[in-house]
């Protein structure tokens, strides 16, 4: 019996719905384990990092890399299966772009202890505890991993192969992906997106687009939709027309705006900056209006949005071109 | 990959303050730049001959030049690139003179910044594509729209040039506006006599057989480009053999029936088969269907009846969808006046003896109502009359603009009513005069020296208040410094500002052109290209575009004649300049963001796939499109997201 090859799966900075988004393929799993040796994931099996660290270098086919690095441990465990795997693919919205995670890139590490540990309604910590690297206790030093200043997604900190997006990869494309490897299709150009499409939300939405002019935007409780038209001409921002393809357009199908959980399309650098620019050219400004009626009324619409971040960039900011440059 | 870079010293604008040799040594450090040449003047003759002899010498494979602004030589050095067999298209050009030498005076300085620059250059030039114009079969002929005095110029023009053009006009007659008028300011020539040479050139001149046209017609539906447009035209029935009627006049005084004149400003009535007033061209009558008792299911033949030749008069006339294909169309739909029944204070449509400039115009016109008698008041006629200027211009409530015209034409009032009413007393009433140009003064000066004629600056129009008062209309005004005053008069004129025409809007959504903040159609630029609309190929002729007089409308329907001629030339291809947006159907995803922005029309959305397009002959290459497509589906030739990319990371390592 020749060997078959090894696929592992490692959650870093994660909530674990990409775990549970893989065994939503449901029955399949089965096939997946009569074609791979699924040798390791923290989430499902027993293996462990030292079983890991015993393999042969790219002894594993493929790694399923799901979470952001926040951590210096999230960052050994990407040096560590980078090393032992021949295809490593960032798997997920966190890995791929930062997600959720990435959002903290708003503020530093220490602003975070603050708020966590000493400035919080909820915590009582008179003797201003705040987690150490190294601590002494009677028994010796005891260890804990770096808490980085800021987040990174998996390419910035090694090499990657794929890159599987979704906020989690809905498990059709999860299996497409794995059959395909089961059936021998040859396999793209390193550095490719998989698992998803290459245009955007849009082409997956039935709903009826008409030429965009909208004057003001609405968040979702203040307006009942028309459920046949696009959710974006009626003012909700729907990140559809900056996101990748690949999802079936599961949010606006239940008339839901995307917030973009797939990341940007092919040929869009940053999808949050194009999501802007693309607003910016469908704001309702016709008519007889001087440079600072102008101004005031773009300002007034864009008040209406609440959090840019969390709007524009809520699952691209630690791997969008403004990286972690931008703080509160 | 082997890049040639070339320095431009300028003489010394450039090379005084960017040291050359400090820029050569950071340039020559990158990786694919294969030599690096300083010449003195590269846009002199020597110049231009050395980098040919030397591109061809070296053939790199892209070229940086380091030099002016593009805008001045951009073209010359593409030029002679082509002349070494480059792809001028393969070159990125570099402004170290104006961006960098000429706004920095610190050398070290200046010398890092121009290296910056370059290497950014160095970076994109990279990437570069080499692009090729493309090309396309056009039409010659013209469509222009609106037969008055911008109209009828082009046409002629263009027809003296050899071209075809279909001439569409909504009324019977043509001429436009100024064939209505007895007098034309300066000079006072006569309005009719002025024109009609030009409008019996159209109808039968040396190139008349190359001017098709149609009377009681309008633009209707209009598809295509620069070069390709298909444009539907509907036609009216005029129920006239125009190949048949001799113009006689036998038809008209049977006809029993009779409505409003409304080319008489409804001042008189016409019959139901008429012509628009007397001298009008061309010279056949036409039968208004509205009026006609024939349509009311009557078996009326009296105009048949009376005609004196055969066949002249077609009851079962029917109107048309005529069909035309074009390569460039000259709106020249001309304006109309604000309509002064808004301001209600001015007493006009109420009051009697309140006539609007356009009513005084029809009245003293030999052709009009009252054949030129200004009636009702005896034999010495009023004893005065007020014209009241501005009435609704340069007023925030009204219309913020002021026309230019409107001051010539109450002074041209003024020396038509003292020659014609010697006892007449005239009141100017006026918030500003706007006399511009070498010879308007004359009239202004003429008014002013008037024994009979009267100045009055009153504040605001809105203070003026007219009633009858003894029979005779009292204006009740306020000076500047808010004192109320009044003055009578037996007749007023009010001069209202000129505003765009009614189907304007209508036309302007037709043919995909913008109107201005005023209504007016809006020039691509207001001062360097006031005849090209934002649509290529469609062009702005006369008071369609902004107020004017006769002089500048002939001058623009002129202008966009020489337009057409230069740019749209017979038997030849248009060249296509190749730096335009183009999408990527793989990548579109139809979410219809881009449908709007484009200021020049260039983009469609095919139902059918479900995807944008964009055209490549209206496309400028301004990359609104590209900016604003979200889902990077549409590319800018030349200024793609990634040699734009590459750039900004060659200037900052």
């Amino acid at each position: 019996m020749t060997k078959k090859p090894g696929l592992s799966m490692y959650w870093a900075s994660s909530c674990g719905g990409c775990e549970i988004a893989l065994v939503n393929i449901n029955e399949k799993i089965l096939e997946v384990i009569d074609k791979f040796d699924f040798m390791f994931c923290p989430c499902l099996l027993d293996t462990k990092k030292k079983d890991i660290e015993a393999l042969p270098d790219k002894s594993i086919e493929i790694t399923l890399f799901n979470g952001a690095v926040r951590t210096e441990e999230n960052a050994e465990m990407a040096n560590l299966l980078r090393k032992k795997s021949k295809i490593l693919i960032a798997f997920g919205s966190c890995s791929n772009d930062g997600c959720i995670p990435g959002l903290s890139n708003l503020y530093s590490a220490k602003d975070h202890f603050d708020t966590i540990y000493l400035n919080n309604p909820t915590v009582s910590n008179p003797g201003g505890i705040v987690p150490q690297r190294e601590t002494e206790v009677p028994e010796g030093t005891l260890h804990l991993p770096e808490f980085y200043d800021t987040v990174r997604t998996l390419s910035q900190v090694v090499d990657v192969e794929y890159f599987i997006p979704g906020c989690p990869p809905e498990s059709n494309q999860i299996w497409d992906v794995i059959n395909s490897v089961i059936e021998g299709v040859k396999l793209p150009p390193k550095g490719s997106v998989i698992g998803a499409g290459t245009s955007t939300v849009c082409d997956e939405c039935e709903k009826i687009k008409e030429d965009k002019k909208i004057d003001r935007f609405y968040r979702t409780y203040e307006i009942i939709p028309d459920t046949k038209k696009c959710l974006l001409e009626q003012g909700i921002i729907c990140m559809g027309i900056a996101t990748r393809a690949g999802c079936g357009s599961l949010c606006p199908k239940v008339n839901m705006p995307c917030s973009g959980c797939y990341g940007a399309p092919d040929g869009v650098l940053d999808q949050g900056a194009k999501m802007i620019a693309a607003l910016g050219s469908i704001l309702n400004l016709e008519g007889d209006l001087t440079e600072e009626e102008i101004t005031g009324h773009t300002n007034k619409i864009m008040d209406s949005i609440p959090d840019y971040a969390g709007t524009f960039y809520k699952f691209s900011l630690a791997g969008s071109i403004l990286k972690n440059s931008v703080r509160k | 990959m082997k890049i040639g870079v070339y320095f431009c010293k300028c003489g010394t604008n450039i090379s005084d303050r960017i040291d050359p040799q400090k820029v050569m040594e950071e340039i020559t450090k990158l990786k694919d730049v294969a030599y690096f040449e300083t010449v003195d003047f590269l846009c002199a003759e020597e110049g231009k001959e050395f980098l040919e002899k030397d591109l061809k010498k070296k053939k790199p494979m892209r070229v940086v030049l380091g030099a002016c602004s593009p805008r001045d030589h951009e073209k010359t050095f593409m030029n002679v690139l082509s002349k070494a067999a480059i792809n001028p298209y393969l070159m990125q050009m570099v402004n170290i003179r104006e961006h960098v030498a000429w706004v920095i005076s610190d050398i070290c300085k200046a010398s890092d910044k121009a290296s910056a620059y370059l290497k950014g250059a160095v970076a994109r030039v990279q990437l570069h594509e080499p692009l090729k114009p493309e090309e396309l079969n056009v039409c010659p002929d013209v469509l222009v729209i609106g037969a008055g005095p911008a109209g009828l110029k082009a046409s002629l023009s263009l027809t003296e040039a050899g071209r075809k053009v279909v001439l569409v006009e909504k009324n019977p007659v043509i001429g436009g506006m100024p064939v209505r008028y007895e007098e034309i300011f300066p000079n006072m020539e006569c309005g009719p006599c002025m024109l009609e040479p030009m409008l019996g050139d159209v109808l039968h001149g040396d190139n008349s057989e190359n001017i098709e046209l149609l009377t009681l017609s309008e633009v209707v539906e209009v598809a295509g480009y620069l070069g390709n447009f298909i444009v539907k035209i509907k036609q009216l029935p005029r129920y006239v053999n125009p190949k048949k009627c001799i113009g006689c006049r036998e038809c008209i005084e049977p006809c029993p029936v009779s409505a409003k004149n409304e080319f008489n400003c409804s001042l008189d009535e016409r019959k139901a088969i008429s012509f628009a007033f007397s001298g009008g061209l061309p010279n056949f009558p036409f039968i208004d269907d509205k009026v006609c008792i024939r349509t009311k299911g009557e078996n009326c033949r009296l105009c048949e009846d009376a005609c004196i030749v055969d066949d002249a008069i077609i009851f079962d006339d029917k109107e048309k969808v005529i069909e035309k294909n074009v390569g460039a169309i000259i709106v020249a739909v001309g304006a109309e006046l604000y309509d002064c029944s808004n301001l209600t204070n001015l007493g006009y449509g109420k009051l009697p003896n309140i006539y609007t400039s356009l009513e005084f115009e029809r009245i003293i016109a030999s052709n009009g109502p009252t054949e030129g008698e200004i009636q009702g008041f005896g034999k010495k006629g009023p004893r005065s009359i007020a014209i009241i200027h501005c009435a609704g211009s340069l007023d925030k409530n009204h219309i913020k603009y002021c026309s230019g015209t409107c001051c010539q034409s109450a002074f041209k009032f003024n020396q038509f009513i003292s020659k014609k009413l010697p006892n007449t007393k005239i009141f100017h009433f006026f918030k500003e005069i706007s006399v511009p140009g070498k010879e308007t003064f004359q009239l202004y000066n003429k008014a002013l020296n008037n024994p009979d004629s009267m100045f009055i600056r009153y504040r605001n129009i809105n203070e003026i208040d007219v009633s009858i008062e003894n029979g005779r209309l009292a204006i009740h005004y306020s000076f500047s410094s808010g004192k109320r005053c009044k003055s009578t008069a037996d007749m007023i004129i009010l001069c209202p500002p000129v505003i765009p025409s009614s189907d304007t809007a209508e036309l302007g959504s037709i043919l995909e052109i913008p109107a201005d903040r005023y209504g007016f159609f809006e020039e691509l630029h207001n001062r360097v290209d006031s005849i090209q609309s934002k649509l290529k190929g469609v062009y702005l002729t006369g008071s369609c575009q902004s107020p004017m007089d006769i002089q500048n409308a002939m001058n623009q329907g002129l202008a966009a004649s020489g337009y057409i001629l230069s740019g749209l030339p017979e038997g030849k291809k248009l060249e296509i300049e190749p730096i335009i947006a183009s999408v990527d159907e793989e990548r579109c995803s139809g979410c219809r963001v881009c449908n709007l922005v484009c200021p020049y029309k260039a983009i469609d959305f095919d139902e059918e796939k479900a995807k944008a397009t964009t055209n490549s002959v209206l496309c400028q290459g301004c990359g609104t499109c590209v900016a604003a497509c979200p889902a990077g589906a549409i590319k800018g030739n030349h200024f793609t997201v990634e040699e734009l990319l590459a750039e900004i990371q060659g200037v900052l390592t």
